[in-house]
């Protein structure tokens, strides 16, 4: 057990400090801080303009909850491009033969990898809500905090269920441009699925709805702490490290 | 340490193992030769537990390759064929992390490290970046993540390719120092590395383990024939009918067609006092141009090529360029033997088979 944990770590440790030492993750980390903030920052812009036109309106909860659904995009279009390398790399590199032949199961190193992407993902989201609550806390009347600490988590979990399942498409691909695009293109489908629903009538309206990433991370934006969210979202990190592991071993019988 | 019994690997319609049986004990280096594609990758994955056999099995220090994998990845090193390196990572955070992969403990890890690269001389670039170094470095790293973790078995495919003379032989040093207590297995196709670092060897074709020996029996089982290369101008079946008649010629192998009428034979024949005599004797006398005659040793490269390409009719003629129809004078002429300086002045072929033979 404690083998395992340390072999978590290890991978953990080891993908942490590539990104820090790729000048990639700072130009992301950079792009995002911008747009980031810009959101922010045009939301408060447009709740404040609506009140001056004598609208009755909580501008400091209704800007947070437009601004966290808005980084629904944002987060849709930068995560790919943190978990498009993270096997990629390794199989240009010829590394998959080191991690399988080291005492370390195929899902230790896909926890490992998770865990590493999405703790730069919270190190980039860190100086963001800094913002967010220097901006909040002296919102009068004061801001419920219920509402952005449940909004926070809902955008923690998408961003974990998108890159669970970028590390699982990274699992397949040769390159990591290919690996980007059929990301967008699996996360795309994922969130749209519920127009299909609409299209197609019942009974798909009920489970595309019950699939789809946007509409629970509507659901969790607006402050509203559903569990089926919750869960919806953590079978989507299981499932995406379920079938990096089976791909990972899949991959082995291939001949090279 | 390590035993394989009746392993069978199959890729799709291909075969690529047929019931390899080979073992290797402690303290003892044993080389997998072979020709490219032979099989030697697909027998080290399989040890080191990166491939699944499909059927037979192996066992290192008493584990089970198939059923008990973690314990024998522990128990392991293994250098793949392209050593598996993180490029941005420097040599010494590389190796701390394989030594953590590989379950050492906090309080080895310095040590086990620090010992890894004295021995594999990586000591001036430690604080380097790997993809900052040379193909022979990384070769070097490749071998120092093998080792980091003191496993008893260490599996090496083709450790020497890319470095060079000097590296090669600090590279073969290391490895007779790692045997002293391990087990270390190679793979490689060029011969005077198992000639000069292995004990016993085990030579691979065409999927099948064709012969395991010590170096000493294989050349010994050799003795029994003395082997001839001549040069002669004369038409095919002239010089067949020469052989024929002359008793103490067991088999001949033509080599090549340097220009027409004049080819290069080579003949094993029956060992005799008077044998080089009854040849050149009989050659002439049926109107044989004889340009030259060579008495060939029993090397491991004769050995080796007997072995692997054994055909069904040994007569049948190879009208292939010299280096193309010979892997092995290929592999020689391209990685000459180093420990000779002699070697290094005039590295021709014949010199370089003198050098490898007993």
């Amino acid at each position: 057990m404690i083998l395992i944990f340390n072999n978590i770590l290890a991978i953990f440790r080891k993908e942490l400090q590539g990104y820090f030492k790729s000048s990639l993750a700072y130009i992301i980390a950079g792009v995002f801080w911008l747009l980031a903030c810009s959101l922010f920052v045009s939301e408060v812009q447009l709740w404040t303009a609506q009140k001056v036109a004598g609208q009755v309106v909580d501008v400091p909860q209704e800007s947070l909850k437009s601004f966290l659904s808005g980084m629904w995009w944002l987060v849709m279009f930068i995560l790919p491009s943190l978990s498009m390398g993270l096997y990629a790399e390794e199989r240009r590199h010829r590394t998959l033969e080191l991690l399988a032949t080291s005492p370390i199961t195929n899902w230790a190193v896909a926890l490992g990898k998770l865990m590493a992407v999405w703790t730069l993902f919270l190190t980039l989201m860190l100086p963001v809500a800094g913002f967010e609550l220097l901006y909040l806390i002296h919102a009068n009347p004061p801001i419920t905090l219920g509402i952005f600490f449940v909004g926070h988590l809902g955008l923690l979990l998408l961003a974990a269920a998108i890159l669970s399942l970028g590390l699982f498409i990274s699992s397949l691909a040769d390159s990591s441009i290919l690996a980007i695009i059929l990301t967008y293109a699996l996360i795309l489908v994922l969130s749209l699925l519920f127009l299909l629903g609409e299209r197609w009538g019942e009974p798909w309206v009920g489970i595309f709805d019950q699939l789809s990433l946007v509409k629970h991370y509507v659901t969790l934006s607006q402050g509203v702490l559903d569990m089926s969210s919750v869960i919806l979202f953590a079978s989507y990190i299981v499932l995406g490290l379920f079938l990096t592991a089976q791909s990972i071993d899949l991959f082995r019988f291939q001949r090279r | 340490m390590i035993e394989v019994e009746h392993l069978n690997k199959v890729y799709g319609s291909t075969t690529a193992l047929q019931d390899v049986t080979f073992e290797a004990q402690p303290g003892e280096i044993l080389g997998l030769l072979g020709p490219n594609g032979a099989g030697k990758t697909t027998t080290m994955r399989i040890l080191a537990g990166y491939l699944p056999a499909t059927q037979g099995t192996a066992r290192v220090a008493g584990y089970d390759v198939h059923d008990q994998p973690m314990a024998v990845r522990q128990r392991i090193g293994y250098l793949p064929e392209v050593p598996p390196l993180y490029p941005n990572m420097t040599v010494e955070s590389y190796l701390h992390f394989v030594s953590r992969l590989k379950g050492l403990s906090a309080g080895d890890r310095p040590v086990r490290v620090r010992w890894a690269i004295d021995q594999c001389n990586l000591v001036a670039v430690q604080k380097t970046l790997i993809h900052k170094l040379s193909k022979g470095f990384r070769q070097r790293v490749g071998i120092a993540q093998a080792i980091v973790h003191d496993p008893p078995a260490i599996i090496l495919d083709e450790p020497t390719i890319g470095l060079d003379p000097r590296q090669i032989i600090d590279v073969r040093n290391l490895i007779k120092t790692l045997a002293q207590d391990k087990t270390v297995i190679l793979s490689t196709h060029i011969l005077p590395e198992v000639n000069m670092t292995c004990q016993r060897v085990a030579i691979i074709s065409y999927g099948k383990v064709v012969a395991t020996s010590t170096l000493a029996d294989l050349k010994a089982q050799q003795s029994d024939q003395v082997n001839y290369e001549l040069d002669l101008q004369g038409s095919k079946a002239t010089v067949e009918n020469c052989l024929k008649t002359l008793d103490r010629v067991m088999t001949w192998r033509w080599q090549t067609t340097q220009q027409p009428q004049r080819r290069k034979v080579r003949v094993a024949c029956q060992p005799h006092p008077d044998l080089g005599h009854q040849l050149t004797h009989g050659l002439v006398h049926s109107g044989i141009e004889l340009h030259e005659m060579r008495r060939l040793g029993s090397s491991l490269e004769e050995i080796y090529l007997e072995l692997t390409t054994r055909e069904p009719n040994t007569q049948e003629e190879i009208e292939v360029d010299d280096l193309e129809a010979n892997p092995i004078a290929e592999a020689v002429a391209s990685t000459p033997p180093l420990d000779s300086p002699a070697q290094e002045m005039d590295p021709s072929l014949d010199d370089i088979e003198d050098e490898i033979s007993p």
